[in-house]
């Protein structure tokens, strides 16, 4: 059992991206974005309850999100929520065994047939849209 | 409940979200983005009982994928009978919390309380 503990990293070997390439950093950003995106959903539930209070009550919550510090958690947001979709889906059809190569036999040097190049194109198709969501998103909430 | 069923509510609750949620983000954009948000538009989308009704929905699927998120992740952490109970009811009673909160004021705005 103390061994068992003694191999433990916890906290620590979750959030290490490093040692297994960007499949490794997927699943880091896939659980910040979900932990981001629980945050700011509770934070928007509250937010939209200011409106019981009326005009004044909305108007006044409102102002403190229509800031540029506030467009720009909002841009965040933004790529978290289209990087958690792709990634998501892709994960998904993962799951699903849809890309994930036909079993064979483990030889030497043991490359895992999950870990193609269907499954990376995947992750960074997943990042640039964030990238270019987050700046369309901006751009909408600056009135360009 | 088997774990494989709660992971297909997942991935349910997460592709029905996708969908709606785009419906919810379009509205935004039919109009400005500012005038969007002004008090009488937003108390107009509550009031039209179909985008309520979606909103409703939006707000279900979102708790229930975001906590079971949040529950798969604790659960990774760490394991243990007592730790993993805990972990598992106090997400429901989180979920059951903010799907009534939000519903509150759902319910409220449609129905004129304001």
């Amino acid at each position: 059992m103390e061994n068992q503990d003694e191999n433990k990293e916890g906290i620590g070997g979750m959030i290490n991206p490093r040692r297994y390439g960007i499949e490794r950093v997927a699943y880091l950003l896939m659980r910040i974005s979900g932990l981001g995106l629980l945050a700011y959903f509770i934070g928007h539930i509250y937010e939209t309850s200011s409106i019981l209070q009326g005009e004044m009550g909305w108007q006044e919550f409102l102002e403190l999100t229509q800031t540029t510090e506030g467009h720009i958690i909002m841009t965040i947001v933004i790529g978290m929520c289209v990087f958690h979709t792709v990634n998501g889906i892709r994960v998904m059809l993962g799951h699903g065994g849809v890309g994930v190569g036909t079993p064979a036999r483990p030889d030497y040097p043991y490359k895992p047939a999950s870990q193609n190049t269907r499954h990376k194109i995947g992750i960074y198709s997943a990042i640039v849209l964030a990238a270019i969501a987050m700046m369309y998103g901006f751009s909408v909430m600056m009135g360009h | 409940m088997r774990e494989s069923i709660i992971m297909k509510i997942h991935y349910g609750t997460a592709l029905g979200a996708v969908a709606l949620v785009a419906v919810h983000i379009l509205m935004r954009l039919t109009q400005n983005y500012a005038e969007s948000l002004e008090y009488a538009n937003v108390i107009a989308n509550y009031q039209f009982i179909p985008y309520a009704g979606m909103l409703e929905i939006i707000l279900i699927l979102l708790s229930v994928h975001g906590f079971n998120g949040l529950r798969v992740i604790l659960l990774e952490l760490k394991q243990g009978r007592a730790y993993e109970k805990a972990v598992s009811y106090g997400c429901v009673a989180a979920m059951i919390g903010l799907i009534a909160y939000g519903s509150r004021t759902i319910f409220m705005v449609n129905m004129g309380m304001v």
